[in-house]
């Protein structure tokens, strides 16, 4: 026994000991998640500075420079707009949707698989198909809302400051309101059915139905899809990348592409200033979240 | 009656900007141009196809992205295999906290990762190459798949490991001989959304390539300031074809896969 404990690996190799189990993911999170969150740090307390050539220590430069600047103010408002926005009309759309298509029919099986369909789209390229959709000449959406005389002959979407943002949301609620839809309608479905069976015996309206009943019982399943889509929001870039570059003016950066314009301005300390900011924003609201809304996984 | 019909609607406007895309990539170009557009009765002209298949650019990027989203699942996978079938099975001290900080991660703004690891991947010679960006986007997708993976594992009954642990079995032998083949269908789904996710993600794959590499989404991209909607349609279209493809294998566990194992249909 002795002789064959002596070959044996050291006990925090084997299959007993967590290491060997999750250090591979460990090391990929310090790697790629942890050192870069504190090389931003770093970085946030440096500028490059072409004549020299070479990163410099500015102390607080860039954080005061951020708070005194318009430009990243307006691009906060802009993300927050955004980001609460799109999730309240994906949520209640999806909502709506979810209601409607919730059904054992069979054709109701295809319109969920042509839901999923968006899912799966780079954002970029959804980005380019209204891009397409909203060209200020030839687009199609433009065209029809002249058509029904929403707006004027010559307005355009993506050229208007007040309307280009929505021409960007309106990819973003295109592309993940079936999100909303799929995991409502997979939170629906799982709802067990006696205590809806004697709420209408009892005679209850369908809207006391979904305000007492079936809210209640999907709070868990909406709390994921919260937390998930709000997140995806509030990083998002692809979408402004593609369609306005953050234009007209700076009517449209949000946080994340005002931050990656800097950078690629040779601003690097700036960038990574503003981009630590809305990284540090969404770690303690998402958390918080999850704390709250008590969600789990 | 009146339920279904608005259903349909439903699902025929959200359908309905593919439509749109795939029929522009088939239409001549003065169709595309007319006003008012032309969107259901429009004459199908193929040149389209020649034109895009005559770019340059095209097939090496889309085999960038495929060696890219291939190689970033695999590695993916081959991580949340074990952490997640650890985590699934054994209670310790942090693991609450552990898989926060594994739903942090998800929550990371890419860009602010994308600056630094801009930095990281240029002293390490890896910007503009394929390891590099395969190894950035396995990092972005290890926090779905391994709490995906662990949602798969918790499906299968503890008994089975239980029994097969007092039978002496290593946990490593339990896992390969016994747990895995019983999760070949989670591990599929797993991969192939990792796939997707590789091949969709756009910002790591601008900041961190632009010379030698560029994946679709990023190839495509490049078409924003040019007026040939014809040619681009044709490669958005091809770009999202393996997309739809993959998309029925896992049409059943979409749901579960977006939101990271949590809400299981």
């Amino acid at each position: 026994m002795a002789n064959q404990k002596s070959y044996s690996l050291p006990s925090i190799m084997t299959s007993d000991s967590s290491l060997p189990w999750l250090l591979p993911l460990i090391t990929m999170l310090i790697v790629f998640a942890i050192i870069p969150f504190f090389y931003n740090i770093y970085l946030s307390f440096h500028e490059f500075v072409p004549l020299k050539r070479a990163l410099i220590f500015v102390g607080w430069d860039n954080w005061i420079k951020l708070f005194t600047d318009g430009v990243f103010w307006g691009s906060l408002k802009v993300s927050l707009f955004y980001t609460f926005v799109c999730l309240i009309i994906q949520l209640v759309l999806g909502m709506g949707i979810a209601l409607l298509i919730d059904s054992d029919d069979p054709g109701f099986g295809v319109i969920r698989s042509v839901l999923t369909l968006t899912l799966v789209i780079p954002p970029a390229i959804a980005g380019m198909i209204f891009l397409i959709m909203e060209d200020a000449n030839y687009g199609l959406i433009p065209w029809a809302l002249k058509s029904i005389g929403l707006i004027g002959q010559e307005d355009t979407i993506l050229a208007d400051p007040s309307l280009a943002i929505w021409g960007v949301m309106i990819v973003d609620i295109w592309q993940w309101t079936p999100f909303m839809v799929l995991i409502l309608v997979a939170g629906l479905r799982s709802l067990p059915s006696e205590p809806f069976e004697s709420a209408m015996i009892d005679g209850a309206k369908p809207f006391q139905i979904f305000r007492r009943l079936t809210l209640p019982m999907l709070h868990k399943v909406i709390a994921v899809a919260v937390l998930i889509r709000g997140i995806d929001l509030w990083r998002m870039v692809d979408y402004v990348f593609v369609l306005t570059s953050g234009g007209p003016g700076t009517a449209t950066y949000t946080l994340s592409l005002y931050s990656w314009q800097r950078f690629t301005f040779v601003q690097w300390g700036y960038g990574a200033t503003i981009s630590l900011f809305s990284l540090i924003v969404i770690l303690i609201v998402g958390n918080a979240f999850i704390h709250f809304a008590k969600v789990k996984w | 009656m009146f339920k279904k019909i608005s259903a349909y609607l439903v699902g025929l406007i959200f359908f309905f900007p593919i439509f749109f895309l795939i029929s522009s990539a088939i239409k001549p170009t003065r169709d595309i141009f007319a006003i008012p557009p032309k969107i259901l009765f429009f004459s199908i002209d193929l040149e389209n196809f020649q034109n895009a298949f005559s770019q340059i650019k095209f097939f090496p990027s889309i085999i960038d992205s495929f060696i890219i989203a291939l190689g970033s699942a695999s590695w993916t996978v081959l991580i949340a295999i074990y952490s997640g079938y650890y985590l699934s099975r054994n209670n310790f001290k942090f693991k609450n906290l552990f898989i926060i900080s594994i739903i942090s991660a998800r929550m990371i703004p890419l860009v602010s990762i994308s600056i630094p690891l801009y930095f990281v991947l240029s002293r390490l010679n890896l910007l503009d190459s394929y390891i590099g960006l395969i190894l950035v986007h396995s990092c972005i997708n290890l926090p779905l798949a391994v709490l995906l993976m662990k949602s798969f594992y918790d499906d299968i009954p503890k008994e089975i490991d239980e029994n097969a642990f007092i039978d002496g079995a290593s946990k490593f032998f339990i896992l390969h001989k016994l747990i895995l083949p019983l999760s070949l269908g989670g591990l599929s789904v797993t991969f192939i959304l990792s796939f997707i996710f590789s091949w969709t993600e756009f910002i790591c794959a601008v900041m961190l390539s632009q010379m030698e590499i560029k994946t679709l989404p990023v190839y495509a991209s490049l078409y924003k300031t040019l007026p040939s909607w014809d040619t681009m349609s044709v490669i958005i279209s091809i770009s999202l074809l393996p997309l739809f493809m993959l998309l029925l294998f896992i049409q059943k566990y979409i749901v579960r896969g977006l939101t990271l194992g949590s809400v299981k249909e």
